[in-house]
Protein backbone atom coordinates (compact mmCIF):
# COMPACT_ATOMS: atom_id res chain seq x y z
CA UNK A 1 0.00 0.00 0.00
CA UNK A 2 1.30 3.46 -0.85
CA UNK A 3 1.73 5.84 2.04
CA UNK A 4 -0.83 8.19 0.48
CA UNK A 5 -3.35 5.38 0.46
CA UNK A 6 -2.54 4.48 4.06
CA UNK A 7 -2.95 8.09 5.17
CA UNK A 8 -6.31 8.40 3.45
CA UNK A 9 -7.60 5.13 4.88
CA UNK A 10 -6.52 6.00 8.40
CA UNK A 11 -8.07 9.44 8.27
CA UNK A 12 -11.29 8.14 6.70
CA UNK A 13 -11.71 5.49 9.37
CA UNK A 14 -10.98 7.99 12.12
CA UNK A 15 -13.72 10.28 10.75
CA UNK A 16 -16.22 7.42 10.44
CA UNK A 17 -15.42 5.95 13.85
CA UNK A 18 -15.84 9.24 15.68
CA UNK A 19 -12.93 7.93 17.74
CA UNK A 20 -11.35 10.57 19.91
CA UNK A 21 -7.87 9.14 19.33
CA UNK A 22 -6.42 10.68 16.18
CA UNK A 23 -4.32 8.44 13.92
CA UNK A 24 -0.57 9.12 14.12
CA UNK A 25 -0.44 10.39 10.52
CA UNK A 26 -2.02 13.72 11.46
CA UNK A 27 -0.30 16.26 13.63
CA UNK A 28 -1.39 19.00 15.99
CA UNK A 29 0.42 22.16 17.04
CA UNK A 30 0.20 24.95 19.60
CA UNK A 31 -3.00 26.25 18.04
CA UNK A 32 -4.96 23.00 18.42
CA UNK A 33 -4.31 19.34 19.15
CA UNK A 34 -4.62 16.62 16.51
CA UNK A 35 -7.74 15.37 18.32
CA UNK A 36 -9.47 18.75 18.22
CA UNK A 37 -8.59 19.06 14.54
CA UNK A 38 -9.94 15.62 13.70
CA UNK A 39 -13.14 16.41 15.64
CA UNK A 40 -14.05 19.09 13.09
CA UNK A 41 -14.12 16.50 10.30
CA UNK A 42 -16.00 13.99 12.46
CA UNK A 43 -18.66 16.52 13.33
CA UNK A 44 -18.91 17.94 9.82
CA UNK A 45 -19.41 14.50 8.27
CA UNK A 46 -22.42 13.73 10.47
CA UNK A 47 -23.99 17.16 10.08
CA UNK A 48 -23.76 17.04 6.28
CA UNK A 49 -25.37 13.63 5.97
CA UNK A 50 -28.13 14.48 8.43
CA UNK A 51 -28.85 17.76 6.64
CA UNK A 52 -29.09 15.92 3.32
CA UNK A 53 -31.65 13.51 4.81
CA UNK A 54 -33.70 16.31 6.34
CA UNK A 55 -34.24 17.81 2.90
CA UNK A 56 -35.68 14.56 1.48
CA UNK A 57 -37.64 13.14 4.42
CA UNK A 58 -40.09 15.83 5.48
CA UNK A 59 -42.91 13.34 6.06
CA UNK A 60 -40.70 11.14 8.23
CA UNK A 61 -39.57 14.12 10.28
CA UNK A 62 -43.22 15.00 10.88
CA UNK A 63 -44.17 11.43 11.78
CA UNK A 64 -41.14 10.56 13.94
CA UNK A 65 -41.23 13.87 15.84
CA UNK A 66 -38.61 13.98 18.60
CA UNK A 67 -37.27 10.56 17.60
CA UNK A 68 -36.22 11.87 14.17
CA UNK A 69 -32.78 13.12 15.24
CA UNK A 70 -31.91 9.81 16.89
CA UNK A 71 -33.14 7.92 13.86
CA UNK A 72 -30.88 9.98 11.60
CA UNK A 73 -27.90 9.46 13.92
CA UNK A 74 -28.38 5.69 13.83
CA UNK A 75 -28.69 5.59 10.05
CA UNK A 76 -25.60 7.75 9.60
CA UNK A 77 -23.64 5.54 12.02
CA UNK A 78 -24.76 2.37 10.21
CA UNK A 79 -24.45 3.60 6.61
CA UNK A 80 -21.37 5.28 5.19
CA UNK A 81 -22.24 7.16 2.02
CA UNK A 82 -21.19 5.34 -1.12
CA UNK A 83 -22.33 7.74 -3.81
CA UNK A 84 -20.47 10.81 -4.99
CA UNK A 85 -23.71 12.77 -4.93
CA UNK A 86 -25.03 13.28 -1.40
CA UNK A 87 -28.49 13.57 -2.95
CA UNK A 88 -28.65 9.73 -3.08
CA UNK A 89 -27.71 9.15 0.55
CA UNK A 90 -31.33 8.51 1.58
CA UNK A 91 -31.77 5.63 -0.88
CA UNK A 92 -31.29 3.03 1.88
CA UNK A 93 -33.24 4.69 4.69
CA UNK A 94 -36.56 2.85 4.22
CA UNK A 95 -34.79 -0.53 4.12
CA UNK A 96 -32.83 0.41 7.25
CA UNK A 97 -36.05 1.25 9.09
CA UNK A 98 -37.50 -2.09 7.96
CA UNK A 99 -34.86 -4.14 9.74
CA UNK A 100 -33.14 -2.03 12.40
CA UNK A 101 -34.21 -2.09 16.04
CA UNK A 102 -36.32 -0.37 17.36
CA UNK A 103 -37.68 1.10 14.14
CA UNK A 104 -38.78 -2.24 12.70
CA UNK A 105 -41.45 -2.39 15.41
CA UNK A 106 -42.98 0.77 13.97
CA UNK A 107 -43.59 -0.15 10.33
CA UNK A 108 -45.25 3.20 9.70
CA UNK A 109 -41.76 4.78 9.70
CA UNK A 110 -40.36 2.63 6.88
CA UNK A 111 -43.57 3.19 4.96
CA UNK A 112 -43.27 6.94 5.44
CA UNK A 113 -39.62 6.89 4.33
CA UNK A 114 -40.64 4.94 1.22
CA UNK A 115 -43.25 7.55 0.29
CA UNK A 116 -40.85 10.45 0.96
CA UNK A 117 -38.20 8.78 -1.21
CA UNK A 118 -40.63 8.10 -4.06
CA UNK A 119 -41.52 11.81 -4.06
CA UNK A 120 -37.86 12.75 -3.92
CA UNK A 121 -36.84 10.54 -6.85
CA UNK A 122 -39.81 11.64 -8.99
CA UNK A 123 -38.63 15.24 -8.61
CA UNK A 124 -35.51 14.90 -10.78
CA UNK A 125 -36.37 11.77 -12.77
CA UNK A 126 -35.83 11.91 -16.53
CA UNK A 127 -38.09 14.24 -18.50
CA UNK A 128 -40.78 12.52 -20.56
CA UNK A 129 -43.30 13.96 -22.95
CA UNK A 130 -47.01 13.36 -22.34
CA UNK A 131 -49.99 12.98 -24.64
CA UNK A 132 -53.35 14.70 -24.38
CA UNK A 133 -56.92 13.63 -25.04
CA UNK A 134 -56.99 15.06 -28.57
CA UNK A 135 -54.09 12.84 -29.61
CA UNK A 136 -55.74 9.74 -28.16
CA UNK A 137 -59.03 10.59 -29.89
CA UNK A 138 -57.27 10.25 -33.22
CA UNK A 139 -56.84 6.49 -32.66
CA UNK A 140 -59.23 4.71 -35.11
CA UNK A 141 -62.08 2.83 -33.34
CA UNK A 142 -61.02 -0.60 -34.64
CA UNK A 143 -57.55 -0.19 -33.07
CA UNK A 144 -58.77 0.45 -29.52
CA UNK A 145 -59.09 -3.14 -28.33
CA UNK A 146 -55.38 -3.81 -28.96
CA UNK A 147 -54.09 -0.44 -27.69
CA UNK A 148 -51.38 -0.62 -25.03
CA UNK A 149 -50.61 2.46 -22.96
CA UNK A 150 -47.08 3.62 -22.16
CA UNK A 151 -47.19 5.36 -18.81
CA UNK A 152 -44.57 7.75 -17.44
CA UNK A 153 -41.51 5.93 -16.14
CA UNK A 154 -41.35 8.19 -13.07
CA UNK A 155 -44.70 6.85 -11.88
CA UNK A 156 -44.46 4.89 -8.60
CA UNK A 157 -47.00 3.14 -6.38
CA UNK A 158 -46.36 2.96 -2.63
CA UNK A 159 -48.46 0.56 -0.54
CA UNK A 160 -49.53 2.18 2.71
CA UNK A 161 -50.99 0.53 5.83
CA UNK A 162 -50.93 3.90 7.58
CA UNK A 163 -51.87 7.48 6.75
CA UNK A 164 -48.32 8.34 5.65
CA UNK A 165 -49.61 10.68 2.93
CA UNK A 166 -51.32 12.81 5.58
CA UNK A 167 -47.98 13.32 7.37
CA UNK A 168 -46.27 14.26 4.15
CA UNK A 169 -49.01 16.71 3.32
CA UNK A 170 -48.77 18.25 6.80
CA UNK A 171 -45.00 18.58 6.39
CA UNK A 172 -45.34 20.20 2.95
CA UNK A 173 -47.94 22.68 4.16
CA UNK A 174 -46.52 23.31 7.61
CA UNK A 175 -49.76 22.03 9.19
CA UNK A 176 -50.00 20.43 12.61
CA UNK A 177 -48.99 16.80 12.92
CA UNK A 178 -51.86 14.38 12.18
CA UNK A 179 -52.77 11.41 14.38
CA UNK A 180 -51.49 8.04 13.28
CA UNK A 181 -54.15 5.89 11.61
CA UNK A 182 -53.85 2.28 10.55
CA UNK A 183 -56.12 1.35 7.63
CA UNK A 184 -58.25 -1.82 7.65
CA UNK A 185 -56.96 -2.67 4.20
CA UNK A 186 -53.77 -1.34 2.58
CA UNK A 187 -54.07 1.70 0.34
CA UNK A 188 -52.07 2.42 -2.75
CA UNK A 189 -50.51 5.86 -3.12
CA UNK A 190 -49.62 6.93 -6.63
CA UNK A 191 -46.60 9.23 -6.99
CA UNK A 192 -45.86 10.89 -10.33
CA UNK A 193 -44.52 14.05 -11.87
CA UNK A 194 -46.55 16.19 -14.24
CA UNK A 195 -44.00 18.35 -16.09
CA UNK A 196 -42.22 19.87 -13.08
CA UNK A 197 -44.66 19.21 -10.24
CA UNK A 198 -44.61 16.03 -8.16
CA UNK A 199 -48.05 14.78 -7.11
CA UNK A 200 -49.27 11.96 -4.88
CA UNK A 201 -52.78 10.66 -4.32
CA UNK A 202 -54.61 7.60 -3.06
CA UNK A 203 -55.78 5.23 -5.79
CA UNK A 204 -59.20 3.65 -5.69
CA UNK A 205 -59.00 -0.10 -5.69
CA UNK A 206 -60.21 -0.59 -9.28
CA UNK A 207 -58.01 2.21 -10.58
CA UNK A 208 -55.01 0.64 -8.88
CA UNK A 209 -55.66 -2.73 -10.50
CA UNK A 210 -56.17 -1.24 -13.94
CA UNK A 211 -53.09 0.93 -13.59
CA UNK A 212 -50.94 -2.04 -12.57
CA UNK A 213 -52.31 -3.99 -15.54
CA UNK A 214 -51.57 -1.06 -17.87
CA UNK A 215 -48.02 -0.87 -16.49
CA UNK A 216 -47.66 -4.59 -17.24
CA UNK A 217 -48.57 -3.77 -20.87
CA UNK A 218 -52.07 -5.30 -20.97
CA UNK A 219 -54.33 -4.25 -23.85
CA UNK A 220 -57.19 -1.80 -23.59
CA UNK A 221 -59.65 -4.72 -23.97
CA UNK A 222 -58.05 -6.50 -21.01
CA UNK A 223 -58.23 -3.33 -18.88
CA UNK A 224 -61.95 -3.04 -19.67
CA UNK A 225 -62.49 -6.65 -18.67
CA UNK A 226 -60.81 -6.00 -15.35
CA UNK A 227 -63.14 -3.08 -14.74
CA UNK A 228 -66.17 -5.16 -15.72
CA UNK A 229 -65.23 -7.64 -13.01
CA UNK A 230 -65.26 -4.78 -10.48
CA UNK A 231 -68.21 -2.70 -11.62
CA UNK A 232 -70.24 -4.81 -14.04
CA UNK A 233 -70.32 -4.72 -17.85
CA UNK A 234 -72.41 -1.58 -18.16
CA UNK A 235 -70.21 0.56 -15.90
CA UNK A 236 -66.87 -0.68 -17.24
CA UNK A 237 -66.55 1.46 -20.35
CA UNK A 238 -67.62 4.80 -18.80
CA UNK A 239 -65.23 4.14 -15.92
CA UNK A 240 -62.38 3.31 -18.30
CA UNK A 241 -63.02 6.51 -20.25
CA UNK A 242 -63.08 8.53 -17.04
CA UNK A 243 -59.80 7.00 -15.86
CA UNK A 244 -58.14 7.61 -19.21
CA UNK A 245 -59.23 11.23 -19.24
CA UNK A 246 -57.93 11.61 -15.72
CA UNK A 247 -54.55 10.05 -16.51
CA UNK A 248 -54.11 12.10 -19.66
CA UNK A 249 -55.01 15.34 -17.91
CA UNK A 250 -52.56 14.49 -15.11
CA UNK A 251 -49.70 14.03 -17.58
CA UNK A 252 -49.32 10.32 -16.74
CA UNK A 253 -49.54 8.98 -20.30
CA UNK A 254 -46.43 9.08 -22.44
CA UNK A 255 -47.91 7.34 -25.47
CA UNK A 256 -49.29 4.03 -26.74
CA UNK A 257 -48.71 1.29 -29.20
CA UNK A 258 -51.42 -0.11 -31.47
CA UNK B 1 1.18 44.95 -9.97
CA UNK B 2 2.41 41.53 -10.97
CA UNK B 3 0.02 40.73 -13.77
CA UNK B 4 -2.76 42.10 -15.86
CA UNK B 5 -5.22 39.81 -17.52
CA UNK B 6 -3.77 40.10 -21.00
CA UNK B 7 -0.41 38.87 -19.73
CA UNK B 8 -1.91 35.56 -18.64
CA UNK B 9 -0.60 32.89 -20.97
CA UNK B 10 -3.37 30.45 -20.08
CA UNK B 11 -6.09 33.01 -20.22
CA UNK B 12 -9.73 32.06 -20.19
CA UNK B 13 -12.24 34.92 -20.48
CA UNK B 14 -12.41 37.52 -17.73
CA UNK B 15 -16.01 37.45 -16.42
CA UNK B 16 -16.06 40.25 -13.86
CA UNK B 17 -18.04 40.00 -10.62
CA UNK B 18 -20.35 37.03 -10.02
CA UNK B 19 -22.24 34.92 -7.53
CA UNK B 20 -22.65 31.24 -6.73
CA UNK B 21 -26.08 30.19 -8.01
CA UNK B 22 -28.27 28.72 -5.25
CA UNK B 23 -31.92 27.59 -5.34
CA UNK B 24 -32.77 30.15 -2.66
CA UNK B 25 -32.00 32.99 -5.07
CA UNK B 26 -33.38 31.63 -8.35
CA UNK B 27 -36.43 33.89 -8.53
CA UNK B 28 -34.70 36.98 -7.19
CA UNK B 29 -31.78 36.65 -9.60
CA UNK B 30 -34.00 36.44 -12.64
CA UNK B 31 -36.21 39.27 -11.41
CA UNK B 32 -33.37 41.66 -10.61
CA UNK B 33 -29.81 40.54 -11.34
CA UNK B 34 -28.43 44.01 -10.63
CA UNK B 35 -24.77 44.07 -11.58
CA UNK B 36 -24.22 40.32 -11.19
CA UNK B 37 -22.18 39.53 -14.31
CA UNK B 38 -21.82 35.75 -14.14
CA UNK B 39 -22.83 32.73 -12.11
CA UNK B 40 -21.08 29.65 -10.79
CA UNK B 41 -23.20 26.49 -10.56
CA UNK B 42 -22.47 23.49 -8.35
CA UNK B 43 -22.11 20.79 -11.00
CA UNK B 44 -23.55 17.94 -8.93
CA UNK B 45 -26.84 19.81 -8.41
CA UNK B 46 -27.51 19.51 -12.12
CA UNK B 47 -26.15 16.01 -12.69
CA UNK B 48 -29.72 14.70 -12.56
CA UNK B 49 -31.89 13.14 -15.22
CA UNK B 50 -34.54 15.84 -15.54
CA UNK B 51 -37.14 17.96 -13.82
CA UNK B 52 -36.92 21.44 -12.37
CA UNK B 53 -33.15 21.65 -11.76
CA UNK B 54 -32.42 21.43 -15.50
CA UNK B 55 -35.25 23.80 -16.43
CA UNK B 56 -33.81 26.45 -14.10
CA UNK B 57 -30.34 25.75 -15.40
CA UNK B 58 -31.46 26.45 -18.98
CA UNK B 59 -33.10 29.70 -17.89
CA UNK B 60 -29.91 30.95 -16.26
CA UNK B 61 -27.79 29.77 -19.15
CA UNK B 62 -29.75 32.10 -21.45
CA UNK B 63 -29.13 35.09 -19.21
CA UNK B 64 -25.64 34.72 -17.69
CA UNK B 65 -22.19 33.38 -18.51
CA UNK B 66 -21.86 30.25 -16.35
CA UNK B 67 -18.95 28.36 -14.85
CA UNK B 68 -19.16 24.87 -13.38
CA UNK B 69 -17.83 24.11 -9.90
CA UNK B 70 -17.77 20.50 -8.69
CA UNK B 71 -17.30 18.99 -5.25
CA UNK B 72 -16.94 15.28 -6.07
CA UNK B 73 -14.07 14.87 -8.49
CA UNK B 74 -11.89 13.67 -5.61
CA UNK B 75 -8.77 14.39 -7.63
CA UNK B 76 -6.47 13.39 -4.77
CA UNK B 77 -8.11 10.10 -3.80
CA UNK B 78 -6.21 6.83 -4.16
CA UNK B 79 -9.46 5.22 -5.35
CA UNK B 80 -9.70 5.05 -9.15
CA UNK B 81 -11.26 8.08 -10.83
CA UNK B 82 -15.04 7.58 -10.97
CA UNK B 83 -15.68 7.10 -14.68
CA UNK B 84 -19.44 7.44 -14.27
CA UNK B 85 -18.95 10.76 -12.54
CA UNK B 86 -16.53 11.96 -15.20
CA UNK B 87 -18.84 11.09 -18.07
CA UNK B 88 -21.78 12.84 -16.37
CA UNK B 89 -19.59 15.86 -15.74
CA UNK B 90 -18.56 15.87 -19.37
CA UNK B 91 -22.20 15.60 -20.49
CA UNK B 92 -23.16 18.52 -18.25
CA UNK B 93 -20.27 20.59 -19.62
CA UNK B 94 -21.53 19.90 -23.13
CA UNK B 95 -24.99 21.11 -22.16
CA UNK B 96 -23.86 24.18 -20.21
CA UNK B 97 -20.81 25.18 -22.28
CA UNK B 98 -19.33 26.89 -19.22
CA UNK B 99 -16.50 29.40 -19.43
CA UNK B 100 -14.57 26.88 -17.28
CA UNK B 101 -14.88 23.85 -15.01
CA UNK B 102 -13.41 23.69 -11.52
CA UNK B 103 -13.15 21.40 -8.50
CA UNK B 104 -10.99 21.22 -5.38
CA UNK B 105 -7.45 20.17 -4.60
CA UNK B 106 -8.53 17.48 -2.15
CA UNK B 107 -9.93 13.97 -1.79
CA UNK B 108 -13.50 13.24 -0.72
CA UNK B 109 -13.26 9.55 0.15
CA UNK B 110 -11.45 6.27 -0.29
CA UNK B 111 -12.38 2.56 -0.35
CA UNK B 112 -15.68 3.45 -1.97
CA UNK B 113 -16.82 5.56 0.99
CA UNK B 114 -17.60 9.22 0.45
CA UNK B 115 -17.14 11.70 3.29
CA UNK B 116 -18.72 14.51 1.23
CA UNK B 117 -15.98 16.74 2.56
CA UNK B 118 -12.95 18.39 1.02
CA UNK B 119 -10.18 16.43 2.75
CA UNK B 120 -6.67 17.85 2.59
CA UNK B 121 -3.73 15.95 1.10
CA UNK B 122 -0.31 15.36 2.59
CA UNK B 123 2.03 17.64 0.70
CA UNK B 124 4.47 15.00 -0.50
CA UNK B 125 6.15 14.17 -3.79
CA UNK B 126 4.07 10.99 -3.94
CA UNK B 127 0.77 12.88 -3.59
CA UNK B 128 1.97 15.46 -6.08
CA UNK B 129 2.70 12.87 -8.76
CA UNK B 130 -0.59 11.14 -8.09
CA UNK B 131 -2.65 14.32 -8.41
CA UNK B 132 -0.77 15.54 -11.47
CA UNK B 133 -1.39 12.34 -13.41
CA UNK B 134 -5.09 12.44 -12.53
CA UNK B 135 -5.51 16.10 -13.46
CA UNK B 136 -3.98 15.29 -16.84
CA UNK B 137 -6.45 12.45 -17.35
CA UNK B 138 -9.41 14.62 -16.38
CA UNK B 139 -8.24 17.41 -18.68
CA UNK B 140 -7.81 14.93 -21.54
CA UNK B 141 -11.34 13.63 -20.95
CA UNK B 142 -12.96 17.05 -20.67
CA UNK B 143 -10.73 18.48 -23.41
CA UNK B 144 -10.16 21.63 -21.40
CA UNK B 145 -7.95 22.91 -18.60
CA UNK B 146 -9.60 22.68 -15.21
CA UNK B 147 -9.27 24.99 -12.22
CA UNK B 148 -8.40 23.54 -8.83
CA UNK B 149 -9.41 25.36 -5.66
CA UNK B 150 -7.47 25.49 -2.41
CA UNK B 151 -9.57 24.09 0.45
CA UNK B 152 -9.81 25.12 4.08
CA UNK B 153 -8.10 22.53 6.23
CA UNK B 154 -7.88 21.68 9.90
CA UNK B 155 -5.30 18.92 9.90
CA UNK B 156 -1.77 18.67 8.60
CA UNK B 157 0.16 15.47 8.02
CA UNK B 158 3.39 14.41 9.65
CA UNK B 159 4.58 13.29 6.18
CA UNK B 160 4.22 16.68 4.47
CA UNK B 161 7.44 18.01 2.93
CA UNK B 162 6.06 20.99 1.02
CA UNK B 163 3.96 23.97 2.03
CA UNK B 164 0.41 24.05 0.74
CA UNK B 165 1.22 26.82 -1.73
CA UNK B 166 4.27 24.98 -3.03
CA UNK B 167 2.11 21.92 -3.55
CA UNK B 168 -0.73 23.83 -5.26
CA UNK B 169 1.75 25.68 -7.47
CA UNK B 170 3.55 22.47 -8.43
CA UNK B 171 0.28 20.71 -9.30
CA UNK B 172 -0.76 23.63 -11.50
CA UNK B 173 2.62 23.85 -13.26
CA UNK B 174 3.19 20.15 -13.81
CA UNK B 175 -0.39 19.27 -14.78
CA UNK B 176 -0.82 22.53 -16.68
CA UNK B 177 -4.06 23.38 -14.90
CA UNK B 178 -5.36 26.65 -13.47
CA UNK B 179 -6.11 27.89 -9.96
CA UNK B 180 -9.33 28.95 -8.29
CA UNK B 181 -8.07 30.84 -5.27
CA UNK B 182 -10.51 30.94 -2.38
CA UNK B 183 -9.32 33.95 -0.41
CA UNK B 184 -11.34 32.90 2.63
CA UNK B 185 -9.82 29.42 2.58
CA UNK B 186 -6.30 30.88 2.46
CA UNK B 187 -7.13 32.95 5.54
CA UNK B 188 -8.81 30.07 7.40
CA UNK B 189 -5.93 27.68 6.77
CA UNK B 190 -3.34 30.35 7.56
CA UNK B 191 -4.99 31.00 10.94
CA UNK B 192 -5.47 27.32 11.70
CA UNK B 193 -1.98 26.22 10.78
CA UNK B 194 -0.08 29.38 11.61
CA UNK B 195 1.33 30.29 8.21
CA UNK B 196 1.38 33.66 6.45
CA UNK B 197 -1.39 34.32 3.92
CA UNK B 198 0.95 36.67 2.07
CA UNK B 199 3.53 33.91 1.68
CA UNK B 200 0.71 31.87 0.16
CA UNK B 201 -0.27 34.57 -2.35
CA UNK B 202 3.34 35.18 -3.34
CA UNK B 203 4.09 31.47 -3.54
CA UNK B 204 1.66 30.40 -6.25
CA UNK B 205 2.09 30.96 -10.00
CA UNK B 206 0.21 34.24 -10.50
CA UNK B 207 -0.46 33.71 -14.19
CA UNK B 208 -2.47 30.58 -13.42
CA UNK B 209 -4.95 32.22 -11.01
CA UNK B 210 -8.19 32.40 -12.98
CA UNK B 211 -10.87 32.93 -10.33
CA UNK B 212 -11.35 34.17 -6.75
CA UNK B 213 -13.89 32.97 -4.20
CA UNK B 214 -14.86 35.24 -1.32
CA UNK B 215 -16.77 33.77 1.62
CA UNK B 216 -17.29 33.89 5.35
CA UNK B 217 -16.17 31.75 8.28
CA UNK B 218 -17.06 31.08 11.88
CA UNK B 219 -14.73 31.55 14.84
CA UNK B 220 -14.51 28.28 16.80
CA UNK B 221 -12.87 27.85 20.19
CA UNK B 222 -9.37 27.29 18.89
CA UNK B 223 -9.75 26.95 15.15
CA UNK B 224 -11.72 28.95 12.65
CA UNK B 225 -14.23 26.97 10.69
CA UNK B 226 -14.90 27.53 7.01
CA UNK B 227 -18.68 27.51 7.00
CA UNK B 228 -19.23 29.62 3.87
CA UNK B 229 -22.41 30.68 5.72
CA UNK B 230 -21.55 34.20 6.88
CA UNK B 231 -20.65 37.57 5.38
CA UNK B 232 -17.06 38.00 4.18
CA UNK B 233 -14.94 39.01 7.18
CA UNK B 234 -12.77 42.13 7.39
CA UNK B 235 -9.62 40.02 7.43
CA UNK B 236 -10.68 38.37 4.17
CA UNK B 237 -11.52 41.74 2.57
CA UNK B 238 -8.03 42.90 3.51
CA UNK B 239 -6.52 39.81 1.98
CA UNK B 240 -8.65 40.30 -1.14
CA UNK B 241 -7.14 43.77 -1.59
CA UNK B 242 -3.67 42.22 -1.35
CA UNK B 243 -4.69 39.55 -3.85
CA UNK B 244 -5.96 42.15 -6.33
CA UNK B 245 -2.68 44.07 -5.94
CA UNK B 246 -0.73 40.90 -6.54
CA UNK B 247 -2.73 39.06 -9.20
CA UNK B 248 -4.46 41.92 -11.02
CA UNK B 249 -7.80 41.45 -12.72
CA UNK B 250 -9.30 38.09 -11.74
CA UNK B 251 -12.97 37.02 -12.03
CA UNK B 252 -14.36 37.32 -8.51
CA UNK B 253 -17.45 35.92 -6.81
CA UNK B 254 -19.17 35.67 -3.46
CA UNK B 255 -19.71 32.06 -2.45
CA UNK B 256 -22.45 31.45 0.13
CA UNK B 257 -23.33 27.84 0.84
CA UNK B 258 -25.72 28.09 3.78
CA UNK B 259 -27.65 30.53 5.96
CA UNK B 260 -28.76 32.36 2.83
CA UNK B 261 -29.52 36.06 3.22
CA UNK B 262 -31.77 37.92 0.76
CA UNK B 263 -30.05 38.31 -2.61
CA UNK B 264 -29.64 42.04 -2.00
CA UNK B 265 -27.15 41.31 0.77
CA UNK B 266 -24.95 39.20 -1.48
CA UNK B 267 -25.20 41.77 -4.23
CA UNK B 268 -24.05 44.40 -1.73
CA UNK B 269 -21.04 42.23 -0.83
CA UNK B 270 -20.26 41.87 -4.50
CA UNK B 271 -20.44 45.66 -4.94
CA UNK B 272 -18.05 45.99 -2.02
CA UNK B 273 -15.59 43.69 -3.80
CA UNK B 274 -15.92 45.80 -6.93
CA UNK B 275 -15.42 49.02 -4.97
CA UNK B 276 -12.25 47.65 -3.39
CA UNK B 277 -10.76 46.20 -6.56
CA UNK B 278 -11.62 48.65 -9.34
CA UNK B 279 -9.69 51.70 -8.05
CA UNK B 280 -6.58 49.53 -7.63
CA UNK B 281 -6.96 48.01 -11.08
CA UNK B 282 -7.61 51.35 -12.75
CA UNK B 283 -4.66 52.97 -10.99
CA UNK B 284 -2.45 50.14 -12.20
CA UNK B 285 -3.71 50.28 -15.78
FE1 LIG C 1 -14.64 28.15 -2.32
Amino acid sequence: MSSLQAIQQQLLHAVLAADSIPPPVISGNAIASAGDRLAIYQHGYRVRLRDALKIEFGGLQCMAGKAFENLLDKYVAAHPSEHYNIRWYGAGLAAFLDYAHPWRNKPQLAEMARLDWAISTAFDAADESSKDIAELSAVPPEAWAGLRLSLQKNLQIVTCLFNAAAYRRAADRGDTRPHLRRFDTPRQILVWRDATTVHYRTLENDEWQVLVAALRGETFAALCELLAAHRGEAAAMPRMVALLQHWLAAGMVQGWTL
Amino acid sequence: MAMTSNERPHSLPYLGYGLGLRVEHYEALLADPGRVEWLEIVSENYMVQGGLPLIWLDRFRERFPLVMHGVSLSIGSTDPLDEDYLSRLQALAQRVEPAWVSDHLCWTGVQGVNLHDLMPLPYTEEALEHVVSRVKRVQDTLKRRILLENVSSYVTFADSQLTEWEFLGAVAERADCLILLDINNVHVSAMNHGFSSMDYLRGIPAERVQQFHLAGYEQGEQLIIDTHDAPVSNAVWDLYVEAVRHFGRVSTMIERDDNFPPLAELRAELEHARALAEPLLQAAA
